[in-house]
Order: C-alpha cells, then structure tokens, then sequence
C-alpha cells in the first residue's frame, strides 16, 4: 500500500443549505506535514470531517491510500487528535484509559484489552513523554499534556493519516517543541499529518506543504511555493495584521537586527523580494549558503 | 423486637431482593446518566412511562412493555422536537415530559389498571405481584447483560463521541442503546420507589461514587454496591419503622451522597479546604 491522500473537487453542503467547502482539490505524498491554514470558518474543520467520514460530500471525491473513506476508516488510517476543548475533563478516567481508547477499533466485541493492546499503550505514552503520568486522572494535565495525551492516542490507533487540530493553541513553547520533533519523526516514518491551524508563523517551522483554503482549496503545494504573502493575503483576506519592517528601521548601527515580540502565536516573517525567514535553520543549510552566495560573502 | 423478623415474611423477603436487584441495574447505569449529563433526561423518562403502563393494561399487554415502548417514543419525541423548534432542551423535556405524565394520569383515571395511581406515582414494592417480579427480573437480566457487554462503548460515547464515530462505531445505536436502558430500568424501579422517585435511583449512587474515585471501572463497582446497599438496607429498614418503602432507600441514598460530599478523600469539601490551606501555608 502506498500512503496518499487525495481529494477531487470535494463540495460539502450541510442540511440547512450552507456550502461549507466548493470544489477543494489537493494531494499529499506519504512522509509530509502538510499545514491546512484558512481564517476561522474557512472550511478547516469541514474538509477534517469529511476526511474522517463525518459528513458525505455531496460532489467530488476523497481516496485515502486509494481507498475510500470508509474503506480507509475500516483499515483504522486515519487518527484524529481533538482540540482539547471537544472534551469533558472531569471524566473519572486515567490517561492510560484514553489512550487505551486508541486500541479500540483493533479490540474484539467485548474491547479487552490484550498484552499487544498494552504494549502498544506504554509504548505510545513514552513516544510523547507522558509514561509517567498514565496513572493521572486526564482533568489534573496541562493544555500541553492533555494535547500529547491525545496524541499518543492517535498513535495507539496506529493511525497512518493524522490530522491535528489546531496543537499549539494552550500550549507553552517547550511543549510545542517537543510535539514537533516528535511530528518529524512521525515523517519520517512516512505517515502523513495533515495541521489545521491558523497560526501561520509556526507553519514554515515544521510544515513541509501548505493547503491554503477559504471556503475552497485556494492552493497546494511544497511550503515555499504555497506559503507566499499573495497566496495569504488571498486566504486571510482583511483577516491579516501586518507590520512592514522599512528599510530605515534596519539601520546599520543596530547591527541589521531588529527584535520581534509576540505574545503567544510565532510571528511569519518575509524576507526582501518575500522569501520566507526561518527562525531554525538545521537542515536548511543550503538556503544559507545560497544566502551567503548572494551577497558575496 | 427481633432483627429477622422482616425475613420470616415471604412479601418483606421478595421486597428487599427485588429492590436490591433493581438498585444495582439503576445505579450501575447512573455512573453513565451522570457522566453524559443526562439526570434530567433520567427524571423525564421516569415520567413519560407512566401512559405506557395504562395502555399496556387495555391492551392486555405486560405493563413493561406498555412502558417501555412508551418511554422510548417519548425519548424520540423530545428528539425530533429539539431538531425542529430549536428550543432549548430543558424547555423540550419540561413540555415533553410534562404531557406524556398527565396523559398518563388522565388514562390511569378513566381506565383503572391492575396498577393504582398512587402505586405508580409513589412506589409500592410490598404489594408487588409474581408476574411483575418476572417482568422486573427479565429487564433487569437484560440491562445488566447489555451493560456488562458494553460498558467500554458506552463510556468511550460519553467521554468522546467524535472519537467514537471516528473508530466506526455507530453512535446513533448508542445513544439510543442508552435511551433504551434509561427507559427500561425507569420501567422496572417505577414499582419499587415510584416514577417520582426513580430519578434518584438513577443519579445518586453514580454521583455519590463519583466523588470517591477518579476511575471509571471503581466508580462502577461502588455505585453498584451503593444502589444495591442502600436498596437492601431500605426495604428492611421500611419495616420496623413502617415508612414508605421507596422514602427509605432514597433518604438512606442521600445521606450517603451527604457523607461522602464532606468526607470524600479527593473531592470531599473537607479534603478541598484541606488542600486550600496547605497551599495557602506553602505559599506564607
């Protein structure tokens, strides 16, 4: 089998006649995290749904693997992982319990768990560093843990398709590292994870393509083709803050830096002719040099 | 005054088993009602019944059945009504349940059954008959079995239903499959406390239990014991002070629920103020 995930002019209308999403198009290749940014009401959510089976368009088509949704559902595929708010936190069950919930589909009638189901638990809770607190009631963890949680119960579903919704909102900065390096590693390993998140600086971070949607895919594609200010503009429309950096501000005599703050989402930032800025430059080496090239260095 | 005496009699002895038997199905499908929000639903339910039992009799159907069927539809009622006028819920249970119960009361007082109003309304397990020891007996079997099969569904649908949907489980089938064992065992305790008082044999021992533990496994093997206990000990305790059987059982529910609201060792008020004033000395 190989891991992909198509839709072809995908239109998704609700019961009370509101268009959600019209014609949205795009593929990702196994081994990508792709972004999916749009404003709020954008068809974010809808577009998740329909990848997970929730409603049925009423035009186009989803192949998962090249399978359909439901096949793909059936082959458990696809793991979603919550925002954190769609759940009730005074639950009387432990970590380990919901992520157990992860094993169900791979459990028999009766869902008792069996030595594989536990070992796959444990081994998920230590992927994401949470083996420790598996004896904690879910109501007593972080915004941070309560989202890893989450996410070792995906990976228990040993979900090949994972799609996050928004994973950063509540979520300190360590935290945010650590469940991205483990998103890379996920990569690596060739699953594909599908980001909904309208926080655009943290996209070029961690993201390698870019689906870009407004009621419809506006575009798809690798990160630096996609990700441009034109194509955002497109997408957020009026939605978007933004603060030119002249070039007077960058004087010499401040060494040619100047500092950004922002209080909790990364800030996006484009460079000259709109290249995009890279806060961590491991693995970009060669955009480096080719940096240096250019100015002669 | 001798403690067995209760037990020498055949109608007291029938009185506690069945009560028991009927606390432990309430109470271990109470840790759900609580969980899901759905006591109101619980009180609703018990009420709408009521019809079901008049109209099982004219038909010469079992008065379950008649109950049953009328609990369910009355369930589908306060569905399709929320769908369609887009009040709020407790606007639709309150008109629902309303009229369901006074139809029940019109029925009930144009056409005797071999169930009286007052036994309906207030509970009268001591006079209960054989027939309806069965009936009570066959849907508590069947509750207990259903629930014992599926409680892991049940509590991954109340804890997170679009994970659920997600894993292909039919959450419709569930939610009604949880409607279906709120109405049957309002059906069975309506002769034991009532359909005034079945509402708390369905809510306090999975409140009470949930504030003694933090697993959901433990919170349903207390419940149980609490229901069951407190259902025993309430219909024996109804004959020496020869009090209302179903009075009995909820007072003695309550006063459980009381003691473990002040004395529950995480989530008691005690424990919380203990909690307060240790992290007010951490931070002096």
């Amino acid at each position: 089998m190989i891991l992909s995930l198509e839709a072809s002019s995908v239109t998704v209308a609700y019961p009370n006649g509101h268009t959600a999403l019209r014609d949205a198009t795009f593929k990702l290749g196994a081994g990508t995290i792709a972004a999916l940014v749009g404003i709020n009401g954008s068809g974010k959510s809808t577009l998740f749904k329909a990848l997970m089976g929730f409603v049925k368009p009423v035009k186009g088509q989803i192949h998962i693997a090249g399978l359909s949704v439901e096949q793909a559902r059936k082959q458990k595929l696809v793991a979603y992982v919550p925002q954190s708010e769609e759940v009730d936190w005074t639950f009387p069950v432990s970590v380990w319990d919901v992520v157990m919930m992860g094993r169900y589909g791979h459990m028999n009638f009766l869902r008792i768990p069996s030595a594989e189901d536990k070992r796959v638990v444990s081994e998920s809770l230590e992927r994401v560093g949470m083996k420790e607190y598996q004896e904690r009631q879910i109501g007593e963890l972080s915004g941070g843990q309560k989202k890893r949680v989450f996410l070792a119960r995906a990976l228990a579903q040993s979900g090949q398709i994972i799609l996050l919704d928004e994973p950063f909102t509540g979520v300190d900065v360590t935290t945010e590292e650590a469940i991205i390096a483990l998103l890379r590693t996920l990569r690596d390993e060739g699953r594909i994870i599908l980001v909904s998140t309208h926080n655009l600086g943290s996209v070029p971070e961690f993201c390698d393509q870019v689906v870009l949607v407004n009621r419809t895919v506006l575009a798809s594609g690798p990160l630096e083709e996609v990700f441009t200010e034109q194509n955002l503009r497109q997408a957020f429309g009026g939605a978007l803050r933004q603060f030119h950096f002249e070039h007077s501000t960058i004087q010499d005599h401040d060494g040619k830096t100047v500092k950004l703050l922002t209080d909790d989402e990364r800030p996006l930032v484009f460079g000259k002719d709109g290249h995009l800025e890279y806060k961590d430059r491991s693995g970009r080496e060669d955009l480096v040099n080719k940096r240096k090239e250019e100015v002669g260095e | 005054m001798n403690l067995l005496t209760p037990l020498e009699y055949d109608y007291m002895l029938k009185a506690i088993l069945v009560s028991g038997l009927i606390g432990a199905v309430c109470a271990f499908l109470s840790c759900f009602i609580t969980l899901k929000g759905w006591s109101l639903m619980g009180d609703a339910l018990s009420h709408a019944v009521v019809p079901g039992v008049s109209l099982a009799w004219l038909a010469g159907l079992p008065f379950s059945l008649g109950a049953f069927i009328a609990g369910v539809i009355a369930a589908i009622t306060m569905g399709w009504l929320k769908r369609k006028s887009g009040l709020r819920e407790d606007a639709v249970i309150g008109i629902v349940f309303t009229s369901w119960f006074a139809l029940g009361l019109l029925l009930l007082s144009l056409f005797p059954s071999h169930l009286n109003l007052k036994t309906i309304i207030l509970g009268n397990i001591l006079a209960i008959s054989d027939p309806d020891i069965l009936q009570v007996v066959v849907i508590a079997g069947i509750s207990i079995l259903v629930l014992a099969l599926k409680w892991r569904d049940l509590l991954l649908y109340c804890f997170d239903e679009a994970h659920a949907r997600s894993l292909g489980m039919n959450t419709s089938f569930l939610h009604f499959l949880l409607l279906a064992l709120l109405s049957a065992t309002a059906v069975a305790a309506l002769q034991t406390v009532g359909a005034c008082l079945v509402v708390a044999m369905l809510v306090t021992p999975g409140a009470t239990a949930y504030l003694l533990t933090d697993r959901f496994g433990r919170m349903l093997g207390m419940a149980t014991a609490i229901g069951a206990g407190c259902s025993v000990l309430g219909a024996y305790l109804s004959y020496f002070i020869n009090g209302s059987t179903g009075g009995c059982i909820v007072v003695l529910q309550t006063l459980v629920f009381l003691l473990a609201l002040v004395f529950a060792p995480k989530h008691g008020l005690l424990a919380s103020r203990r909690i307060r004033r240790l992290a007010a000395s951490n931070l002096a």
